[in-house]
């Protein structure tokens, strides 16, 4: 039985890994085929740091990301403070409505902002696009915030009245810092939520101007490139950095716990 | 000794269901105060506006003589050790302790003379640095007591605070509280629902059920002269049974005739229906046919220092429970005697709220 | 706590604004025609041969997808219950990993391996056998959608797996069950709302996607995500689109209703 398991662990890592570790190897080839392995070389990943398009796009990506991380963040984070003070019934009717977009399906959201902005006659750009992820990001910080202003918040906050703190000093100093957490991770949900969106993007963009997720749509619908292999070698090794390194830190932090 | 703190009909209610049913209450400079009674009673509510953390729908609650209802509770001179605690995860023991210090103000050698001060005052030399996630259940009531103390309060307000302990280690902070209010020198007001807690520290002893205040005296008052069958049951084990007075000084309790010490002067004349209390240690046991009643005896139990016995009445009628420290065999044929000063006669309720009221437990 | 109502504000208005009002657009475009006026043309609009026929599709292969995830899935999230592996979090990592490549690039690896001269292909000449056609195939599609969603089905089966207290099932055990009636009666039972959730994570996306079809379909497979893509994006059609937009709605609440009877936790597991 174990052995079994470890054997159904393997496959499924291999079905999930090798596809990538196919777009990595094809990526250092110097021929554009797909199939045969000529000689290594660097030659797709310089030209993928020439494209200016990519970099355009990867500059977007980003800072549409940091952006609407932020204002998630920010008006999700105070919105579960003010629902905090509202009566159950109003309070579940704006979690209800904070669902929707969780569970509705993309394309559904994207085209409905887009209409959205097609009715009220607003250029599709930057800006829409920042818009329309901040929208799909809100629910998650709520989420994520929410469970952590509980009984015990109220009743640390309770204590440093208690010790004689002004209700903005206790808010500050103990509720903010309980928050922090479900903030944060409210935070990095969001900014990988808006990076790894591709469909609300295609449809709340306007025409000049991409996303990393956009740009290989358009570049994979023309011909594939060897360079978008360098792309996802790039990307997959940052992603598996950065995740390192967030476990690494989790171990610690439970290891000191 | 000088009254610090009067509330003066208090009443609470939240949305329809009504708290504090006009509560009436005077603690004194120095004292130790317990409020007592189930879950639900008001006793935390109670708590909660002396603190500042509710406001009263009606009634003023004054302390040291002024008019403290609508103060907050960060500028009135009273600290609270939570339930549960309340300590703040995210700072350390030591910046735990100087939070009430830091607020006000004072210098850091103070705070840091302040918290060494505290922290042995707790039995906690030296866990100035230690995170509150290392500290066991004991110990972080310590801190939270310490974190109170510091800021000098005129009265310390206590929220169940053994709650969450152990029987041993409850135990031992019982002498401890009373040790460190020894110390201080300041008011206790004290919420438990433990009746054991309430009896061995308490100065004065306030029993509450219902949004009312049933009793309110010393531990040995409570104890021995229960107002009422409520109040009987709730403090330790008790033989509740109703009677009927039919002479001076005598109830009639299953058809047998007990004296005992109250009658009309003290509101009992004869043919009032009463209630009667008799502790189960005060049921002495005799040789069969030489007590007051007789019974036998259907199940016997040791718990430590005595046994603990179910007696059932010779018709059959009544159970009672018995303490005692020998032991007899069940299906044994027994006799009873209660001294007349250990047979504490109640008033019966009046009417079905009030005996809801009491007996709702 | 710090009550002050107007906090949510912001959050009201955005709600307003970047769901409520956009979604009534669709509704309202949904049922007017060009000229501006009032008609159930675009809803009818989905009885037309083609868009049953991607309607179809689209349902028969987002079902195929989710049963074959939920068929890998499940013994995956058992086995990494039972793993050391999987308390230390290092196999939950593996899944995470690909969740955070881009899934238009996991779709074009797919793409590559497929391809009439992909590597797939090279291989099967390379040892005799003749040229296969595997792009451009609802197989293709059904492929690339258990492979993006995968993740999606394994990690929330996991933690309800993961969270089920191994007294209960040494309970079942003790009270003489067999495996068999374990499983059925203790562990299936309890990790419902993992199902549920991961069910939901695939079965949506895959009914109403228009990428994948498009990548591993060849623009060939319509999907009823495609028709919609299309109506907007080229024929610039947003009556229809609004209209069978509409439609499909209709068919991801009913199977989240459905789920949703099957979770009494109300889908807090999602996260």
């Amino acid at each position: 039985m174990k052995k079994l398991g470890k054997i159904y662990i393997l496959i499924i890592m291999l079905f999930l890994y090798l596809p990538i570790f196919t777009l990595m190897v094809l990526s250092f080839n110097e021929a554009k085929s797909m199939a045969v392995f000529t000689r290594f070389s660097f030659k797709w990943y310089a030209e993928l740091f020439q494209s200016r398009l990519m970099m355009g796009a990867i500059v977007n990506t980003f800072s549409i990301a940091i952006l609407a991380a932020l204002i998630a963040t920010i008006v999700g984070t105070m919105a579960v403070l003010g629902m905090d003070a509202m009566k159950p019934r109003t309070e579940n009717v704006l979690l209800a409505a904070n669902n929707i977009p969780m569970l509705n399906a993309d394309i559904v959201t994207g085209i409905a902002l887009m209409l959205f902005f097609l009715m009220l006659n607003i250029p599709r750009g930057y800006c829409t696009i920042l818009f329309s992820h901040a929208t799909f990001c809100i629910p998650y910080v709520i989420l994520s915030v929410r469970p952590r202003l509980n009984k015990n918040t109220d009743r640390l906050f309770e204590a440093a009245l208690d010790l004689g703190a002004s209700e903005k000093y206790a808010f500050r100093k103990i509720v903010l810092p309980e928050l922090w957490p479900g903030i944060s991770s409210g935070f990095l949900l969001s900014f990988t939520m808006s990076v790894d969106d591709f469909i609300i993007t295609y449809f709340t963009r306007g025409a000049g101007i991409n996303t990393i997720s956009t740009l290989i749509y358009s570049e994979v619908k023309i011909g594939i490139r060897p360079s978008l292999f360098a792309l996802s070698t790039i990307i997959f090794v940052v992603a598996l950095v950065v995740l390192l390194i967030v476990n690494a830190r989790q171990a610690k932090a439970d290891a000191a716990a | 000794m000088n009254e610090l703190i009067r509330l003066e009909n208090i009443t609470k209610s939240f949305g329809d269901n009504v708290v504090l049913n006009g509560i009436e209450l005077t603690v004194g400079e120095n004292e130790f105060v317990t409020l007592l009674g189930p879950s639900g009673c008001g006793k935390t509510t109670t708590l909660r506006i002396i603190g500042g953390f509710e406001q009263p729908d009606s009634g003023v609650v004054y302390f040291d003589g002024k008019d403290i209802t609508g103060l907050p509770a960060n500028q009135r001179n009273i600290n609270t050790v939570f339930q549960n605690y309340a300590l703040f995860p995210h700072m350390n023991v030591g910046e735990n302790i100087a939070f009430g210090l830091r607020v006000s103000g004072k210098s850091d050698a103070y705070i840091k003379d302040k918290i060494k001060y505290a922290l042995k005052l707790v039995n906690l030399k030296g866990f100035e640095n230690r995170n509150i996630d290392q500290l066991s259940g004991g110990q972080q009531q310590r801190i939270a007591m310490a974190r109170a103390i510091v800021n000098e309060p005129k009265v310390l307000l206590l929220d169940e605070p053994l709650g969450a302990l152990d029987l041993k280690l409850r135990q031992e902070m019982q002498y401890e509280l009373v040790r460190l209010k020894k110390e201080l020198g300041i008011t206790f007001i004290y919420v438990t629902h433990d009746q054991e807690e309430a009896l061995t520290m308490s100065d004065k002893v306030v029993v509450m059920n219902e949004g009312y205040i049933q009793q309110e005296g010393t531990p040995e008052e409570i104890y021995d002269e229960p107002i009422n069958a409520f109040v009987a049951d709730f403090i330790g084990d008790s033989n509740i049974i109703s009677g009927k007075m039919v002479d001076e000084k005598v109830v009639e309790i299953n058809g047998i005739k007990f004296p005992c010490i109250d009658g009309t002067e003290q509101g009992f004349p004869p043919k009032r229906r009463v209630d009667v209390v008799i502790r189960p240690e005060d049921i002495e046991i005799r040789p069969y046919g030489k007590g007051l009643f007789n019974g036998t005896i259907i199940s016997k139990l040791f718990i430590g220092v005595h046994y603990e016995m179910l007696v059932q009445s010779e018709d059959g009628k009544i159970e009672w429970l018995l303490q005692n420290y020998d032991q007899h065999d069940v299906g044994a044929k027994i006799g009873m005697y209660v001294r007349p000063e250990n047979i504490q006669i109640m008033r019966k309720p009046k009417s079905e709220a009030e005996s809801a009221i009491e007996l709702d437990i | 706590m710090i009550r002050k109502k107007t906090f949510a504000t912001p959050f009201i208005i955005w709600i307003i604004a970047g769901t409520l009002i956009p979604l009534l657009s669709i509704a309202y475009y949904g049922f007017t025609n060009r000229e501006g006026g009032f008609t159930f043309a675009n809803i009818a609009a989905m009885f037309e041969h083609d868009h049953l026929q991607a309607l179809g599709l689209s349902l028969l292969l987002a079902l195929i997808s989710t049963v074959i995830c939920l068929l890998l899935a499940f013994p995956m999230a058992m086995i990494l219950k039972d793993s050391k592996y999987g308390k230390q979090g290092f196999m939950i990592f593996v899944f995470i990993l690909p969740m955070w490549m881009n899934f238009l690039l996991r779709t074009m690896a797919w793409q590559v391996l497929l391809e009439r001269q992909g590597v797939i292909n090279t291989l099967i000449t390379a040892v005799g056998l003749p040229r296969q056609e595997l792009m451009n195939t609802p197989g293709a599609i059904v492929l690339g959608m258990v492979y993006d969603f995968l993740p999606f089905m394994i990690l929330p089966i996991y933690n309800t797996v993961s969270k089920i207290d191994n007294h209960l099932i040494e309970a079942a055990y003790d009270l003489g069950a067999s495996k068999r009636k374990v499983y059925t009666s203790v562990i299936i039972p309890l990790t419902v709302p993992g199902i549920v959730s991961g069910i939901t994570m695939v079965f949506i996306p895959a009914l109403t996607t228009f990428v994948i079809s498009n990548m591993l379909g060849g623009g060939k497979i319509n999907l009823i995500g495609n028709i919609i893509e299309q109506e907007f994006t080229i024929n610039s059609n947003w009556y229809l689109g609004s209209g069978l937009s509409l439609v499909m709605m209709i068919f991801i609440i009913v199977s989240m209703v459905l789920l949703q009877k099957f979770d009494k936790t109300g889908g807090e597991s999602l996260i």
